[in-house]
């Protein structure tokens, strides 16, 4: 019986690489005339478009412009191989990849480079949303439900963390900061499984929605934000910054040089800050607001 | 006694910030005078630009550290950016003279041949006669075939390896006491010693133009330049990272010239003319006892009955060969082993 199963076993996996082995030999072979084939026919379509065409056809499709703008590359440097993001254009390395917040569901829909309203702090806005989650700015906590407890979440399985300061170069984290508020007594995070799972199933079903229901969906999913976000100068202060620095596991000299006069002089010479109309659609083009 | 007053207490900052400068590693004493990293260190520094481009302001420092330009200053490059917090950067003008002074002449230095170079090659957008050539904009500008160039040292004292020989630098130490000095000399000379990039990324660079169906039905070429190479024995054992094969520059610059000065096939200069293609195979690092013929072979010979019939059909009949014959042969290997494991099974039912 165990000689049987044994011989069986054998077979399947000879089997196996009998069927490896076909398909190797299909891709060196007949797959190479097939090829040659769709290639020539592509030829042969951008020949006949480009007769008498003298000038570059500017239609991009999305491949073109997302898909094919941002490819990996790897520089043999002989002692190393650096391997990084690939972007059209940009002359400095990257040199490490960071993978995107898989828990923050506001990325699933305004991306990680979300603040593009204002032109003067957009990159520095993108900056901190790299290692700071967006309730953390956008959600101004009050009253009862403020509770000053801020933790450090992975970006990739969205667990909390220890503070991973000390361990990386400035914003390289692997983590974010996210705000906890107190609901029955205890402090829970805010960007609770509820709320993932509603804009989840939001997404899920978007294109079977109604008008109104997308409406309302959407003011749910945006109920939490404050029409005034959290400014600059809030956190960038020595008196009493938003962020508890030192319980995040900033050391002294980060948080010296994160609320010094470096820091802090360079936002004062920023003079107007706007807020983004986006989150309150209707009400006009985006306005300056309070300095 | 008022000016000796005020000067008292500022010397001994200045010597202190002496001395601190001078305990402060290599790395630290680079490029970055003007603190640009306060903001640039930062990865997430992005935005998306008016045409959809992702903007990535980010600067590595550690790997900037290792490129030619590490000496540089940023505001070097980024010749309009004189305060902080700064205006959106202008394009950077690779031409522009920077502070560091080219040691032969004692000038400042500056890419300016490179566009004299460029201009008269085949990728120049102006043609013989001055002209402006077809479709000018997909004519590569400095930024399309280079990003920052990395150092690639080598290590000579045992035998040619990658990476730096500790034992060079402590040679270097005798007579050289800066650390920055001697690592940033070993590098530049060590890497300008073999090719800048490896085969792969230089026909990787070439291809991102030249495999461009699109552009390469534009401007009638013959070939995809890097998928035909690929194909190439050189090709196969680039991809494999070997660095002794030739990449697209060997065969297509002319020994002894900037691999700007690139014509085209057609112009005497080139070192692909009929006139001058048997020269290039049989030189004293390739193949020198080569008959000139050698060059005269189609190396870019597609897999493609319109461009290279002879070759197309040698290689349908050689694919035919093999796989008319594996095939058939993995076919029957795998229903002898169904029969193995179904020894009485039948398509209609099974055996009485």
């Amino acid at each position: 019986m165990l000689k049987k199963i044994f011989t069986n076993l054998y077979i399947l996996v000879f089997m196996g690489v009998v069927g490896v082995f076909t398909v190797m030999i299909w891709n060196l072979t007949f797959a190479h005339i097939l090829e040659e084939f769709h290639h020539r026919k592509e030829v042969a379509a951008i020949d006949l478009e480009k007769t008498g065409k003298q000038t570059k056809d500017e239609k991009q499709s999305f491949e073109q412009v997302i898909l094919e703008s941002e490819k990996r590359v790897k520089h043999y440097l002989g002692y190393r191989v650096l391997e990084e993001q690939h972007i059209e254009g940009h002359f400095h390395h990257i040199g490490f990849d960071i993978g995107p917040d898989k828990r923050s569901y506001c990325s699933t829909c305004h991306g990680d480079m979300p603040h593009d309203s204002v032109k003067d702090i957009r990159a520095f806005l993108n900056m901190h949303a790299f290692f700071v989650a967006c309730q953390t700015c956008h959600v101004r906590l009050e009253d009862e439900e403020k509770t000053n407890a801020f933790k450090w979440y992975d970006r990739k399985s969205g667990e909390l963390v220890g503070s991973p300061v000390r361990d990386a170069m400035p914003g390289t984290y692997q983590a974010k900061i996210i705000p906890f508020v107190r609901e029955e007594g205890k402090l829970v995070r805010i960007d609770s499984q509820e709320k993932i799972d509603f804009a989840g199933e939001y997404r899920k079903m978007e294109k079977q929605l109604t008008e109104g229901q997308k409406s309302r969906a959407k003011k749910m999913i945006h109920k939490i934000i404050s029409k005034k976000p959290v400014m600059c100068e809030e956190c960038h202060q020595k008196e009493k910054p938003l962020l508890p620095l030192a319980e995040l596991g900033y050391p002294k000299e980060r948080i010296d040089s994160i609320t010094g006069t470096e820091v802090v002089g360079m936002i004062k010479n920023y003079t107007k800050f706007y807020m983004p109309k986006m989150l309150h659609p209707g009400e006009g083009k985006t306005q300056p607001a309070e300095q | 006694m008022v000016f000796k007053s005020h000067i008292r207490p500022v010397w001994p900052a200045v010597v202190v910030s002496w001395i601190l400068m001078c305990c402060l590693p290599y790395a630290a004493l680079a490029a970055d005078m003007g603190n640009c990293l306060l903001c640039h260190k930062y990865p997430g520094l992005s935005r998306i630009d008016k045409e959809g481009g992702m903007r990535l302001l980010y600067v590595n420092e550690e790997i900037f550290n290792k490129s030619v330009h590490a000496k540089v200053k940023c505001e070097g490059c980024h010749t309009d950016i004189k305060k902080i917090p700064h205006d959106p950067a202008k394009k950077v003008d690779c031409l522009t003279e920077c502070h560091i002074l080219e040691p032969s002449t004692e000038q400042k230095f500056s890419h300016k041949d490179v566009k004299t170079y460029l201009d008269q090659s085949v990728h120049s957008t102006i043609d013989k006669d001055g002209k402006e050539k077809k479709f000018p904009e997909d004519m590569p500008t400095c930024k399309d075939c280079h990003d920052n160039p990395l150092y690639r040292p080598l290590a000579f004292v045992k035998k040619v390896r990658a990476g730096v020989a500790e034992e060079s630098l402590g040679r270097c130490r005798v007579c050289h006491k800066k650390e920055e000095f001697i690592f940033r000399f070993y590098n530049h000379i060590t890497t300008r010693l073999h090719k800048s990039r490896s085969p792969l990324n230089i026909a990787q660079s070439c291809g991102r133009c030249h495999d461009d169906q699109e552009l390469v039905a534009r401007h009638n070429l013959s070939t995809r330049a890097m998928y035909s190479y690929g194909e190439t024995f050189h090709g196969k054992a680039a991809n494999l990272l070997d660095e002794r094969v030739p990449d697209c520059l060997d065969c297509h610059v002319v020994k002894g010239k900037s691999v700007h000065q690139m014509y085209s096939n057609d112009d005497v200069r080139s070192s692909t003319h009929p006139t001058n293609r048997g020269q290039i195979c049989n030189t004293v690092d390739c193949h020198p006892q080569a008959s000139p013929k050698l060059g005269s072979y189609n190396v870019h010979a597609e897999f493609s009955l319109k461009q290279s019939p002879a070759e197309y059909y040698f290689t349908v009949f050689f694919i035919i060969l093999t796989g008319g014959t594996l095939l058939p042969l993995m076919g029957i290997m795998f229903l002898d082993m169904l029969r193995r494991l179904f020894p009485n099974a039948t398509i209609t039912g099974r055996k009485k």
